[in-house]
């Protein structure tokens, strides 16, 4: 018996240096340094300038809108220079950390040709508005402009990024439960497919944005309606895909789950749903798109709250630079819950296998 | 050995599969009878395409007979039971899960969790994976995860224990390195076995009593019975005679079926 002990642990040790070798294999980062062709001195000099470029650039600009004559008698406040001074203190940070640290200058080089291109644009823009009136106001506000706006209207704007937030997750939280309810469900039975699958057929072409002049007049609240909207518009590509999700399980998942004596409650959230995940991200993401637009379109036509509504009003206004701000906060915005969305699915689907992207 | 194991009871099982893509139908099992005694470790073998895995799938309860009756202690097999786990060929862990997750999957579900605390752990390090308990099964080489599965289905201390070709897809060196702590993990708990393999020598190492099965329609085609004690030596002049009758039994199923295709 104890010969036969020691021969089992004995092949486990045997597998486990197996996979201990690959766990000290370099890294992706590693590798790529060993595989890297050795860089000539004058090529190792011009990486240095490359990094440094951003930085140089970044000072240009503010040195053009500090120092050259403006257009007729524009005037312009230093909210700009500070803006552009904190974006290159933030590029001067990384080519400090590049001096410590070799991954921060291998990512720095990547980036340096894309902020430098970046200050350029802004200096481009700053010349053809501000500096010539080339493009003229007011369609054309200079930068300056446009982050006055923003700041003068701070409060406005966070309340309605809040107003705006709470009516997009409303209506996504809804959308997606549904879309789950439905999806989960006509994959697992074929009798609930054979119901749902021709609904979705007919509503799933439809932009839910099309019903909105309906939902205006029949919904009780604009904000009830607006949820109802938007939840229309994620529920169905959540259906799609997590029936899509359900039905590409493999079998043998189902069968091991039965033989080890698991409940119907327990094969639809511990195994259906889990398996299902990977498909099922593709359908949030795509529905967060959709929420997106149809809050937009949601807050242009009815609802007087929000970021949409903001521009909107604006519009009234002709306020163009107050217009071009709210542009960019819904940027910001979105690409903060698109970012956030991601970091979610990365968590979730941590268990793949990883792939390269 | 605590001799808890079940009895199974296979009474003139056939099995017939719809073949609705071709409009036909496919005798897979013919008329087979087979009894697994208590505690009993019975290797089942016969090419490939024989009707092995359609029996095991019915022995579990995932598939039902056409004819026939298949028992577990008197009582008629109708659907899947954790009192019968089932190990496959490969890859059946659950992707989402640790390893320590996939263990302890079945114990949640039998609600044995609480009052077994600790023992998916006792397990991995049973079969050496304690630096692995957090790993996801796609970090594992092919022979952990087969331990992982075995482990798995033994969690929820099944009184009858399918193994499905379960070595099929390894080296040999892991394989015999499994097959040692098979047997110990039988010889420690008692459970009744019932092994498919398509590996002869794997059959005579394990087992107490081995089944040959021929194909097209898959039957019962030979018994043999093993007295030898264990552990077994591959090499001893018993073994490599009892190989030998096995592989002539083989080829004889082989024959007769080129016999009904002339
Ligand atoms: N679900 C099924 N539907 C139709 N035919 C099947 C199905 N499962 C197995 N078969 C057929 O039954 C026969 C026996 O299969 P199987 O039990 O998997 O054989 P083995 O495990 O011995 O290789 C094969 O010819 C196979 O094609
Ligand atoms: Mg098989």
């Amino acid at each position: 018996m104890n010969e036969k002990t020691a021969s089992a642990t004995s092949g486990a040790m045997h597998l486990m240096s197996e996979a201990n070798v690959q766990s000290r294999a370099p890294t992706l980062w590693e590798l790529r340094q060993i595989e890297a062709a050795p860089k000539s001195k004058s090529r190792l000099a011009a990486d240095r300038a490359v990094a440094a470029l951003p930085l140089v650039m970044g000072v240009l600009v503010i040195a053009q809108y500090k120092k050259a004559p403006n257009a007729g008698n524009a005037v312009a406040t230093d909210t700009y220079a500070y803006f552009i001074a904190l974006l290159a203190s933030a590029v001067l940070a990384m080519l400090v950390a590049s001096f410590f640290s070799k991954k921060a200058y291998a990512r720095l080089l990547e980036k340096a040709p894309l902020y430098t291109a970046g200050f350029l644009l802004f200096a481009l823009y700053d010349y053809a508005t501000l500096k010539t009136g080339i493009l003229p106001l007011p369609y054309f506000p200079w930068p300056d402009r446009i982050l006055n706006g923003i700041y003068e209207d701070r409060a406005l704007l966070l309340d309605c990024i809040k107003n705006s937030l709470i009516l997009l997750f409303s209506g996504y939280f809804a959308g997606v439960a549904a879309g789950l309810a439905t999806g989960l469900s006509s994959g697992l039975s074929a009798r609930v497919r054979y119901w749902v699958m021709p609904l979705i057929q007919i509503l799933g072409p439809i932009p839910s944005t099309t019903w909105l002049p309906i939902i205006l007049i029949v919904a009780s609240s604009l904000f009830g309606g607006s949820v109802f909207l938007i939840a229309l518009g994620v529920w169905y590509p959540v259906t799609m895909s997590s029936m899509t999700g359900v039905l590409n399980i493999p079998k043998v998942n189902f069968e091991v789950a039965r033989t080890l004596g698991a409940s119907r409650a327990r094969m639809l959230f511990k195994v259906a749903l889990p398996a299902a995940m990977p498909n099922i991200f593709q359908g949030l993401t795509q529905g967060m798109s959709v929420a997106c637009t149809a809050l937009m379109v949601a807050e242009m036509m009815g609802v007087e709250s929000g970021l949409g509504w903001y521009i909107n009003w604006q519009r009234g206004w002709a306020e163009f630079a107050k217009m071009y701000g709210a542009v960019i906060v819904i940027c910001i915005t979105f690409t903060v819950v698109n970012f956030a969305l991601k970091l979610i699915k990365r968590r979730v689907l941590r268990w793949q296998e990883e792939r390269a992207d | 050995m605590s001799g808890r194991g079940g009895h199974i009871e296979i009474k003139n099982v056939s099995k017939i599969f719809a073949r609705p893509d071709l409009n036909s139908t496919l005798v897979a099992l013919e008329g087979v009878d087979m009894e697994v005694r208590p505690s009993e470790f019975i290797s089942i073998v016969g090419t490939s395409g024989c009707g092995k895995s359609t029996l095991l799938r019915i022995i579990a309860g995932l598939e039902a007979a056409t004819f026939g009756g298949v028992f577990c202690d008197g009582e008629p097999i109708l659907r899947a039971n954790p009192k019968r786990g089932l190990v496959f060929q490969e890859n059946s862990l659950f992707p989402w899960l640790t390893v320590r997750g996939n263990i302890a999957f079945g114990l949640h579900a039998t609600g044995k969790y609480r009052e077994n605390a600790g023992l998916a752990d006792r397990l991995i390090s049973l079969v050496g994976l304690s630096e692995f308990a957090n790993s996801y099964p796609h970090q594992l080489s092919g022979g952990m995860r087969q331990r992982v599965s075995l482990i798995r289905a033994l969690a929820v201390s099944p009184d009858v224990l399918l193994l499905d070709e379960p070595l099929g897809a390894l080296d040999s060196f892991t394989r015999m390195n499994i097959q040692d702590e098979l047997l110990k993990l039988w010889r420690e708990n008692g459970n009744t076995m019932i092994l498919i393999t398509h590996d002869v020598d794997e059959a005579i190492y394990l087992s107490g009593r081995i089944y040959i099965m021929s194909p097209r329609p898959g039957r019962i085609s030979g018994e043999i019975t093993l007295p030898m004690s264990y552990p077994r030596n591959r090499s001893s002049s018993d073994f490599v005679e009892v190989r030998n009758r096995i592989l002539k039994k083989l080829n004889f199923a082989r024959e007769e079926r080129e016999d009904y295709n002339l």
